[in-house]
């Protein structure tokens, strides 16, 4: 499913090493399916009609689904390294509507050789390259 | 000896930015080649982080790590230069509706400089506030290129500066550690403090530079059928 | 300036009702986010791994939600709050027949401007607990709301 290089180990870990990008076409039914399997029964994230009775252009993906992907391209970047993803935070830029071809992707921004741990920027884009998600996580790799 | 700045960024002090300065000097001394920058100025929203010494990190890095604020008027934000005690007990940064005439004009007779930024950006930039309300007197420089700008913003910015014959800046607005630097600032004189870039924002020769990379096409995904995400 | 009452800050409205985490929630969401990793997926695989079986991505902590009281008591502006993003440190794994409570403070209120308008921040601090009253997850949730 994922085409992410993992890594494998903390020495090899570099800053400014990209993560991805990882295009996905995001399907109004996969929305649909993250919405339901969390309990989200607002409008907005089912059906487009719903979403524009709310005033937006249309149905729009969970926020919380936003960091779920995210979180996975960490975690497909960690592989089978025993690593773990320690913190993620998100910020949401731009609604992002289903429908479209979303492209996931990161960086390496810092590592903290003592703690075996780093750093990393992520974002979500649209077609047009601009981040509609963007967030940071921290990875702490095994002592 | 030119000097390039990024004029506009943000580190882990402002609410919504995780980056801390060390991993942006970091960063751009690892990427001198595509970001050849002799320093960042740290534009934190609605407060003057005075406190901060970041002496030892540019110590540590040779990048030169100076400090305004980012403030938020009834025509946008400003950016402002050169805070001292007397700026910061005239106007309270956390006000979201600080007045943009008397900050401009009083910044100046202080000492420093407020320079609006991202002109083109809806409602926190001069263009829509002129479109309403007269024009903003005494400005002698805003922001061309900002790093953080959606389609369109940075060439109203431009258009702008175009007719009221303002100087132009350029900064990333890096809330991102991997997106410091991209856009910056060239001065034609050497700039080694705060004063010496009030001093150059107000009467020197600069230009809005951008390193940000050509985008790499990225291919587009095949719609998947909703079936095949099954085991 | 928002105009709110400051002892509202930091007081926990309710804790939650035990939530029984099952294996098919965690295979729901796995699918909904094409996720294929055996740590997550495979309970054979599972097994031999690091967490001795299945354990539930990580951002499946975001999905456990407050309560009605706690909606009621926090503070409100303008029209209704939009999520804005979220901080969050994954402290444990959740794992199948974990039963989680969720308790919740409004930690910080703030005002700014933006693209569309001056927007008004809660930030809503929600702490994960296990049955054994281990903490699994902190969360800082970003509310906000157009005035």
């Amino acid at each position: 499913m994922s085409d992410i290089v993992a890594i494998d180990r903390f020495e090899n870990v570099q800053i400014g090493a990209a993560i991805g990008p990882e295009p996905m076409f995001l399907s109004k039914e996969q929305s649909r399916r993250y919405a339901r399997a969390c309990g989200l029964d607002a409008p907005r994230f089912t059906d487009d009609e719903g979403a524009r009775k709310e005033g937006l252009p249309g149905m729009i993906i969970p926020g919380n689904m936003s960091l779920g992907l995210l979180t996975k391209l960490v975690t497909d970047w960690i592989g089978q390294s025993g690593a773990r993803i320690v913190r993620i935070g998100t910020t949401y830029r731009v609604l992002v509507q289903p429908d479209h071809t979303i492209s996931l992707q990161g960086f390496v921004t810092h590592t903290y050789p003592e703690e075996r741990a780093c750093e990393i920027d992520l974002w979500i884009e649209n077609e047009d390259g601009e981040r509609m998600v963007t967030g940071t996580a921290t990875v702490q790799f095994p002592k | 000896m030119p000097t390039i700045l990024d004029l506009h960024s943000h580190s882990e002090a402002s609410e919504d930015s995780r980056a801390p300065v060390e991993a942006y000097l970091n960063w751009i001394k690892l990427r001198r080649q595509q970001l050849p920058l002799d320093g960042i100025v740290l534009t934190e929203h609605r407060q003057w982080n005075g406190g901060a010494d970041y002496r030892a990190l540019e110590d540590k890095y040779g990048i030169m790590v100076l400090k305004a604020a980012e403030v938020e008027t009834d025509y946008g934000h400003v950016l402002v230069f050169g805070v001292n005690d007397d700026i910061t007990a005239r106007f309270d940064f956390a006000n979201v509706r600080l007045p943009a005439q008397e900050l401009i004009d009083e910044v100046a007779r202080m000492g420093g400089l407020a320079v609006p930024c991202h002109p083109g950006r809806p409602n926190v930039g001069l263009v829509e506030h002129y479109e309403r309300k007269p024009a903003l007197e005494n400005v002698v420089a805003v922001e061309r290129l900002n790093g953080g700008s959606r389609k369109g913003e940075n060439e109203r910015s431009a258009e702008l500066i175009a007719r009221f014959g303002y100087k132009a800046t350029g900064g990333s607005d890096s809330h991102l550690v991997s997106l410091i630097g991209l856009c910056a600032t060239r001065f034609e004189a050497a700039i080694r403090s705060i004063d010496d870039l009030v001093r150059e924002l107000k009467g020197g020769h600069y230009e809005p530079v951008d390193f940000r990379p050509r985008r790499p096409e990225v291919r587009r995904a095949e719609p998947v059928e909703a079936s095949s995400h099954r085991g | 300036m928002v105009d709110y009452d400051p002892t509202l800050i930091g007081k926990v409205f309710e804790i939650t009702e035990p939530v029984l985490v099952t294996p098919e929630m965690i295979r729901e969401f796995c699918e909904a986010l094409g996720e294929t990793n055996p740590l997550y997926t495979d309970a054979e695989a599972a097994k031999n791994g690091p967490y001795g079986g299945i354990i539930a991505p990580p951002s499946f902590a975001v999905t456990f939600r407050n309560g009605r009281h706690f909606f009621q008591n926090i503070p409100r502006f303008g029209r209704a709050g939009f999520d804005a993003g979220k901080d969050v440190e994954f402290v444990a794994p959740l794992r199948p027949g974990d039963k989680v409570t969720l308790n919740s403070s409004v930690k910080e209120i703030y005002e700014k401007t933006g693209r569309s308008g001056t927007m008004v921040f809660v930030v809503v601090r929600s702490t994960l607990k296990n049955q054994r009253g281990e903490v699994v997850a902190h969360i800082d949730h970003r509310f906000m709301h157009r005035t």
